[in-house]
C-alpha cells in the first residue's frame, strides 16, 4: 500500500461520491478497466480490510474512483478532505474482456468502471461499445450521467420512476431494444438482482453475457482463498484472481 | 528490555502464517527475493492434504469488529499437485519453509510426512485445530491423548522439525504437555477461535476468528503455556506491529507467525522486520 494524495472528493449524488487521487503517473499506466484498488483511510483496525473500488476513470497522474456509501469504511472515505491522503493498493484483477459488437448495461454505482472502459475504448485501445444502458431507481441517483454523456456512445438514461430517461427496469427496455437489433455481447455491472436478471435474458436471446460481480476481499490477491464464485460446473473460481469479471454463463447463481 | 534475540527458535523470528499467503504466487509481487529473506525466517504453506479439497461454499469470510472471520475448509490442490506445482518454486525462497499438514485420521498425517522425506522441506506444522473442517481439525485438539499418539506417529517416520499447531480452545495445556511428550520440537499457539456471525441479517457463518482482535487471548495463551511446557512457543494472532510481536515475546515466545496482517496489507510484516531490526536489534 502506498500513501497518495486525495486531489478531491465530491457528492455526485445522494450517497454517491466521486473521489480523485493522484496517484502519479507511473501508477496509471499500469492500470486497464475493469481493475480495481484497494482504498485504506483509517489508521485503526475497524474497518480491518482496504475497500475494494473499481477504477472510474484516470488521466494523466490522477485517478478516480466513484464510490457509494454503505457501512464503516465508505463513511470514513466521504469525510476526507483534499490535501488529505490515503492508501492504495496496486491496480488488481483483470481488465474488462476485449468484446466486439457490444453494449454497455449498468446499475447504479455499477457505471463506475465503463468511465475507464470508454476513455480507453475512445483512445483506441478497447472496441466502442455500441451502446450504453445506464439504470438506477431514481433520476438524482444516475450519478455522472453528464460525465457518460461526453462519449460518443449512445447513453440510454433509465429509472425505475421514469424521473429521467425511459421509465422502468433495465430488462425492460434491453427486452424491447435488443429484440430489433442484437449486439454479439453484453457486459453488466450492478446489484446481483439486475446481473440475474440480464444473465436471463442473455440467454432468452442468445446473447453471450459479462457480468462483473463482487463479493468480500479480504486480500484481493489471491492469498485467502476466500473471494470463492460457485461456477456451475461444480468447482469454484476466485472474484480477485479469474474476476471480477466472469461469462454469466459459467456462474451458478443458485449458490452465490 | 530483556534481551530475547539470544534464544530466537528461527531468524528473523517472523514466519507466514498458513493460510494467509497462498501458495506463493503472488509473494513476489510485493517482495524481491531479498527482502522475502530479510523478513522471514520461515514460510509456513496453506493446509495440505492428501487429496485436493475444494473448500467450503460462500461465504467464506467477513469481517468483524478488528478481525475477521473465515471458513474456508482447507482448500488446496493436494500433497502431490503440491509437491509438482508450488513446493520448487517455494524452495528457491531460501527460506525454511514448513508444510501446515491436514489430515483425518493419524494415518493420513503419517502419510503426509512421507511424502515430504528428503524434499528439502525443514519441518511440519501438524495442524490439529481448524475450526472448518467436519473432520479432524479441532476435533483432535479436544483429545490430549491422541494429540500424543499423532505426534509420536509422525516423529517416527519425519526427521525434520515439527511443529504443532494448537487451538485456543479446549484442553490446550494438556494437549500442549502431550506434544511435549511426544517429540514435538515446538507448539504454535494459536490456531483461529471458533466463532459466528450473521451476515446481513440472515447468512449465518460458522468459522474461526483471526486478527487484532484475538491478540490478548492469544498472548494469555502463550504466557501461560510458556510457564508450563518447555519447549519453544510460536506466538501466532493477531500480529500487526512491531509492538505487537515484542508483547509475544516478553509472554514467553520464541518467534512469530503473522497471519490476518498479511492480508491487510502484505508488505506491513517487512516493515515490522524492519523496525524491530533497526530498534530493537533483533
Ligand atoms: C472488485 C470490487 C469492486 C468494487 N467497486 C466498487 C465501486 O466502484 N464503487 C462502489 O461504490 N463500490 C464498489 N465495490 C463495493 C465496495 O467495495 C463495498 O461497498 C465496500 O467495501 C463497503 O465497505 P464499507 O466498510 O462501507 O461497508 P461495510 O461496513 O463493510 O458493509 C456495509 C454493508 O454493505 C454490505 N457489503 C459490504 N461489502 C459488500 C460487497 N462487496 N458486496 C455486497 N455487499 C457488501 C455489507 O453486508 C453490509 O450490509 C466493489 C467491490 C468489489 C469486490
Ligand atoms: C483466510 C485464512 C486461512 C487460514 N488457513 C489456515 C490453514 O490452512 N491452516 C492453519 O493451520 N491455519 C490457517 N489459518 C490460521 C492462521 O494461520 C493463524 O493461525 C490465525 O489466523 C491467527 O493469526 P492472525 O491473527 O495473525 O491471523 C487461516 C487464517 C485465515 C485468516
Ligand atoms: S480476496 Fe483473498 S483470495 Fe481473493
Amino acid at each position: 500500500m502506498q500513501k497518495v494524495k486525495i486531489i478531491l472528493n465530491k457528492k455526485e449524488a445522494p450517497g454517491i461520491f466521486l473521489m480523485g487521487l493522484d496517484v502519479g503517473k507511473e501508477y496509471t499506466k499500469k492500470c486497464s478497466p475493469g481493475q480495481f484498488v484497494r482504498l485504506k483511510a483509517w489508521d485503526s483496525f475497524d474497518p480491518l480490510v482496504p475497500r475494494p473500488f473499481t477504477i472510474h476513470a484516470v488521466k494523466d497522474e490522477r485517478l478516480y474512483i466513484l464510490y457509494q456509501v454503505r457501512g464503516k469504511g465508505t463513511r470514513f472515505l466521504c469525510r476526507m478532505e483534499p490535501g488529505e491522503e490515503v492508501e492504495i493498493s496496486p491496480p488488481m484483477g483483470n481488465a474488462f474482456p476485449q468484446l466486439k459488437d457490444y453494449v454497455l448495461c449498468a446499475g447504479g454505482v455499477g457505471s463506475a468502471g465503463f468511465g475507464f472502459l470508454l476513455q480507453e475504448a475512445e483512445r483506441g485501445s478497447y472496441p466502442l461499445p455500441k451502446k450504453f444502458y445506464y439504470a438506477a431507481r431514481t433520476g438524482e441517483l444516475l450519478a455522472r450521467a453528464q460525465f457518460f454523456q461526453n462519449f460518443s456512445v449512445p447513453l440510454a438514461l433509465i429509472t425505475e420512476d421514469g424521473s429521467l430517461g425511459k421509465k422502468g427496469l433495465i430488462t425492460d427496455v434491453l427486452k424491447e431494444e435488443l429484440k430489433e437489433e442484437r449486439p454479439g455481447a453484453i457486459l453488466a455491472c450492478g446489484p446481483l438482482p439486475m446481473l440475474k436478471a440480464v444473465a436471463k435474458l442473455g440467454e432468452e436471446l442468445g446473447i453471450k453475457v459479462h457480468v462483473v460481480l463482487e463479493t468480500f476481499l479480504a486480500c484481493g490477491e489471491g492469498f485467502c482463498m476466500g473471494c470463492v464464485i460457485p461456477l456451475k460446473n461444480g468447482k469454484y473460481a476466485y472474484l480477485c484472481k479469474t474476476g471480477p469479471t466472469f461469462p454469466a454463463e459459467e456462474i451458478d447463481f443458485e449458490r452465490l | 528490555m530483556k534481551d530475547y534475540s539470544r534464544n530466537f527458535l528461527f531468524y528473523p523470528p517472523l514466519a507466514l502464517a498458513s493460510g494467509t499467503w497462498g501458495l506463493g504466487e503472488n509473494l513476489f509481487k510485493y517482495y524481491s527475493p531479498a527482502e522475502v529473506k530479510e523478513t522471514f525466517g520461515v514460510l509456513v504453506t496453506k493446509g495440505i492434504s492428501l487429496k485436493p479439497r475444494i473448500g467450503n461454499l460462500p461465504p467464506r469470510i467477513w469481517e468483524t469488529p478488528c478481525g475477521l472471520i473465515n471458513s474456508i475448509g482447507l482448500a488446496n490442490p493436494g500433497v502431490k499437485e503440491f509437491k509438482k506445482i508450488f513446493l520448487t518454486g517455494l524452495l528457491k525462497t531460501e527460506v525454511k519453509i514448513f508444510v501446515n499438514l491436514y489430515g483425518e485420521e493419524i494415518e493420513d498425517f503419517v502419510a503426509l510426512a512421507e511424502e515430504f522425506k528428503g524434499t528439502g522441506v525443514s519441518g511440519l506444522e501438524l495442524n490439529i485445530s481448524c475450526p472448518n473442517v467436519k473432520k479432524g481439525g479441532i476435533a483432535f485438539a479436544s483429545q490430549p491423548e491422541v494429540v500424543k499418539e499423532l505426534v509420536k506417529e509422525v516423529r517416527k517416520v519425519w526427521e525434520g522439525s515439527l511443529w504443532v499447531k494448537l487451538s485456543p480452545v479446549g484442553p490446550v495445556l494438556d494437549v500442549a504437555k502431550a506434544c511435549e511428550s511426544s517429540g514435538a520440537d515446538a507448539i504454535v499457539c494459536a490456531n483461529t477461535y471458533p466463532g459466528l456471525v450473521v451476515i446481513e441479517g440472515e447468512k449465518v457463518l460458522k468459522g474461526g476468528v483471526s486478527g487484532p482482535a484475538i491478540k490478548p487471548l492469544t498472548l494469555r495463551l502463550v504466557y501461560e503455556l510458556s510457564r508450563e511446557v518447555s519447549i519453544p512457543i510460536v506466538g501466532c494472532g493477531g500480529i500487526a506491529s512491531a509492538k505487537d510481536v515484542l508483547d509475544y515475546f516478553v509472554c514467553g515466545a520464541k518467534a512469530v507467525e503473522i497471519g490476518t496482517a498479511f492480508l491487510i496489507d502484505p508488505e506491513l510484516a517487512k516493515k515490522i522486520a524492519k523496525e524491530l531490526k533497526e530498534k530493537w536489534d533483533m
